[in-house]
């Protein structure tokens, strides 16, 4: 029966399993059902074994609830109490809804993972297939190495990089009319994060007011109709919520302005506009005091400033950090209105600057790199090429003199006689000899094996190859054998490397003996085999050696 | 088919070592060196004819010297007028191929006959001859066959590669017959080049070898059925024993290569550290008193 520490969350009667009458038992960790009067689980699944829950649907007679396992295995429960089979079947089905999710994480990204790397790699697929499939290894040896080494990219992949603001994530919200003279603002979280990213004004008003003093409705409700968000922001001098708000953004706008540019080699005055054009002298620039200035002037600056400083806090936000401590310990300067001045940093980075302007680097002076010089004591060592010193005929002087002598006097009445150069017989035989199948020939035929061999045939060598490769690399990594461990795994690796052998590499060997040629493709497979045989016998020779 | 107007060399390299072919006539009297030329001037003339547009060169590879056997300089046309010029002309042949042979006949005749010999001069001066022959060939479409009689000499081992790139890099193909011995050097220089190595079973066959093997170009090969290549054997060998390896050391500064491990470099005098593998201790067991 259920252990006793195991809480029950539901229990519900007459639930049919298999044609058989009994109870389901709902735990904290598993789902159980035990027939009538037994008193014992039949039927027992963890919770991170399923993967999912089917119901019947409505309007069906028999009311059923079917768990699916991971391994593909399902159990089908029929409620067959009359009066509250529905209502059963959903409570289970709900309570199900909400523990199954908890337990389902930790199961799935390990069986994610392993898919996903076997969908990427068909080689891999390929071994998995030859190696696990049929039973030469099993699947825990196989993923041993590989997901140790997958999981640290993947771990470091997780870093993802932030999503950035858009500009234009107020215009997004696009007020839609309801019908009465309303407006309908649709607000996601995705804006709500934006605004917040980009005015931490707005975000501490927020805090501060919501959830005590207005619902989050209310908020957002006072922040559209405020003249905070509308286009031409008038301080009307109104006790608005936001017009603290108003207040900061100047301030920072202000500061901002007031901070400059970093560069000095960037000259914004010569931005501006001239009225005149160059070497006329420059017209007196327009006053900027606001007397003088019309009201569709002031507006428009208006809307041109606050559109600036919108910028500015959409590019501040991106730059900040997600955590807001670090701002306060960082040196460097922010480029939003409300941070720290950043005077004392501006001559470095002029000089910098300037530095880059007026040098070069290629035409500094060499530095002189200490070199050390190449000492070579046997040059004449790489003159001689790779010929063997073989024993020479020894050739005496005299012999030397008695052959350049007999030459001489054979060349001395040279006569050219083509009509003789040699006899039929002779060039008969030459002829059979550079004939296919003569003395010369014999190579040519060793060479067409890649042409005589289909290519099914050449793919399915090529896997054997590989999967021979994966347990081969298992075993030799298990020398030198120093663990308990490494020798047990040394042992299993012989006895899977026979059984491969056995079962995929004779097969093979007997199938393209009987249907294609009697030449020999595993012999270097079972070449590389018996190595590890013999590697493995001398090693349990010599532990039994060292236990005697 | 090759356009009328496509100039053809074929630049025939021989090895004419005096000592080599002395040697030879006493082991062989049946192929002297006379033989050996008459098939080289059999090849040479079966190449003019094939194509109007065909060109041939002979260079004579001797200890002391290499030397243009055709075309030469030497020859003036008035010198045919002899009793040289009488038998030549006589049988009607294509005169080109009567004044060739003639000019090959001479120059050999007086090649031999000023040889001095000198007994530390006794290695073909291959490389050179084959540098001469990569210099005749500038200008049109050419290939080298050697034929090869005494055996490689080690010294010439650099010559000989950088003529063997320079010949890989100019797209002239170098073929080899070998009389006697293999030749690792022209197997390395077939194989870069593209040419075909063949060691010749029967020395008084050379005429048909030639002909079969090696007269069709390299564009007809392809339509042919010839010997296939030969496996080369490009190990190197070891600076200290001259031994051919597979697996060895080579020193990081000045690329020499040993058998063995040695901590100091002969050649450059680098001395060198390698950490040695930790030594297991074995585990000291504790020895039960004898009973």
């Amino acid at each position: 029966m259920a252990a006793s520490s195991e809480e029950v969350l539901l229990v519900v009667k007459k639930v049919r399993q298999k044609k058989q009458d009994g109870t389901l038992y709902l735990m904290a960790e598993r789902i159980a059902w035990g027939p009538e009067g037994k008193d014992r689980f039949t039927v027992s699944h963890l919770y991170a074994d399923i993967r999912c829950q089917k119901i019947s649907p409505d309007g069906k007679a028999k009311i059923q609830l079917q768990l699916v396992l991971h391994t593909g295995e399902s159990t089908t429960f029929h409620f067959a109490n009359e009066n509250s089979a529905l209502r059963d079947r959903d409570a289970a089905k709900d309570l199900l809804q909400q523990l199954l999710p908890k337990f389902k994480k930790k199961a799935n990204k390990e069986l994610e993972e392993k898919n996903r790397m076997l969908q990427e790699d068909p080689v891999l697929f390929q071994l998995y297939k030859d190696l696990v499939v049929s039973q030469v290894i099993s699947a825990e040896e196989f993923w041993a190495n590989r997901l140790s080494m997958n999981s640290v990219n993947h771990s470091t992949s997780n870093n993802k990089q932030e999503v950035g603001i858009s500009a234009a994530f107020l215009a997004d919200i696009r007020p839609q009319t309801d019908g009465c003279n309303g407006l309908r603002y649709n607000l996601t979280s995705d804006i709500i994060e934006s605004i917040f990213r980009t005015y931490p004004a707005v975000k501490q008003k927020y805090a501060e007011n919501v959830p005590h003093n207005l619902t989050e409705k209310e908020f957002w409700t006072r922040f559209f109709q405020s003249h905070y968000f509308h286009r031409d922001r008038i301080s009307t001098g109104l006790q608005d919520l936001f017009s603290e708000c108003a207040k900061q953004d100047e301030k920072g706008l202000k500061s901002m302005v007031g901070q400059g540019v970093k560069n000095p080699l960037v000259d914004l005055q010569s931005l501006e506009d001239k009225a005149l054009d160059e070497g006329y002298g420059t017209a007196a620039t327009p006053s900027t005091s606001n007397s003088n200035r019309t009201v569709k002037e002031n507006s428009n600056s208006a809307i041109i400033k606050r559109f600036n400083h919108h910028s500015a806090m959409v590019l501040a936000a991106g730059l900040r950090k997600q955590d807001p401590l670090n701002d306060q310990a960082s040196e460097t300067s922010s480029t939003d209105g409300n941070s720290r001045d950043s005077d004392l940093f501006q001559p470095p980075i002029k000089k910098v600057k300037l530095q880059e302007a007026i040098e070069y680097e290629d035409l500094q002076q060499e530095d002189g790199l200490k070199t050390v010089s190449l000492n070579l004591k046997k040059s004449d060592r790489y003159s001689h090429g790779p010929v063997p010193i073989q024993t020479q005929h020894y050739t005496t002087s005299q012999d030397i003199i008695n052959s350049v002598i007999l030459v001489q006097h054979e060349m001395a009445n040279y006569k050219p006689c083509l009509t003789q150069v040699m006899s039929s017989t002779m060039a008969s035989s030459a002829i059979v000899a550079l004939s296919p199948g003569g003395v010369l020939m014999q190579a040519g035929t060793q060479q067409a094996i890649n042409q005589m061999v289909p290519s099914e045939v050449q793919s399915e060598l090529k896997h054997l190859y590989t999967a021979a490769g994966e347990l081969l690399r298992h075993f030799w990594s298990c020398f030198p054998v120093n663990t308990p461990f490494l020798e047990e795994k040394v042992v299993k690796m012989r006895s899977n490397l026979e059984r491969f052998q056995l079962t995929k590499l004779h097969p093979f060997q007997e199938k393209v003996q009987r249907q294609y040629f009697s030449t020999n493709l595993t012999g270097h497979l079972e070449e590389m085999l018996q190595t590890a045989y013999n590697k493995f016998h001398a090693w349990q020779t010599r532990r039994m050696m060292r236990k005697t | 088919m090759a356009s009328e107007d496509e100039v053809s060399l074929l630049v025939v390299v021989v090895d004419v070592n005096p000592i080599w072919w002395g040697q030879q006539a006493q082991r062989e009297p049946e192929f002297t060196l006379s033989k050996c030329l008459d098939s080289v001037m059999v090849m040479g003339n079966s190449h003019l004819v094939m194509n109007r547009t065909n060109k041939l060169a002979i260079i004579a590879s001797h200890c002391q010297e290499s030397h243009f056997l055709y075309p030469s300089k030497h020859w003036k046309a008035g010198d045919a007028a002899g009793d040289d010029a009488v038998s030549s002309s006589r049988d009607g042949k294509y005169e080109v191929l009567a004044v060739t042979n003639d000019q090959i006949s001479e120059e050999v005749r007086n090649l031999m006959a000023r040889t001095e010999v000198k007994g530390h001069q006794t290695d073909t001066l291959l490389a050179g001859s084959l540098a001469k022959a990569l210099c005749s060939g500038q200008e049109m479409k050419s290939r080298i066959l050697v034929i090869k009689a005494a055996e490689d000499c080690a010294l010439q081992y650099m010559n000989f590669m950088n003529v063997i790139f320079a010949a890989q890099k100019n797209s002239i193909v170098i073929d080899a017959c070998v009389l006697a011995t293999d030749s690792g050097l022209l197997q390395q220089a077939c194989d870069i080049t593209g040419g075909l190595y063949l060691k010749i079973p029967q020395k008084s066959a050379l005429a048909q070898y030639l002909l079969w093997v090696f007269l069709p170009d390299a564009n007809q090969r392809s339509q042919l059925v010839l010997p296939p290549p030969v496996h080369v054997d490009y190990r190197a060998a070891c600076f200290c024993h001259r031994n051919l390896i597979e697996i060895g050391y080579v020193c990081s500064v000045c690329l020499s290569i040993f058998c063995n491990f040695s901590p100091i470099c002969t050649t450059c005098e680098t001395a060198f550290k390698i950490p040695l593998p930790q030594m297991v201790k074995p585990k000291k067991k504790k020895l039960k008193p004898a009973t």
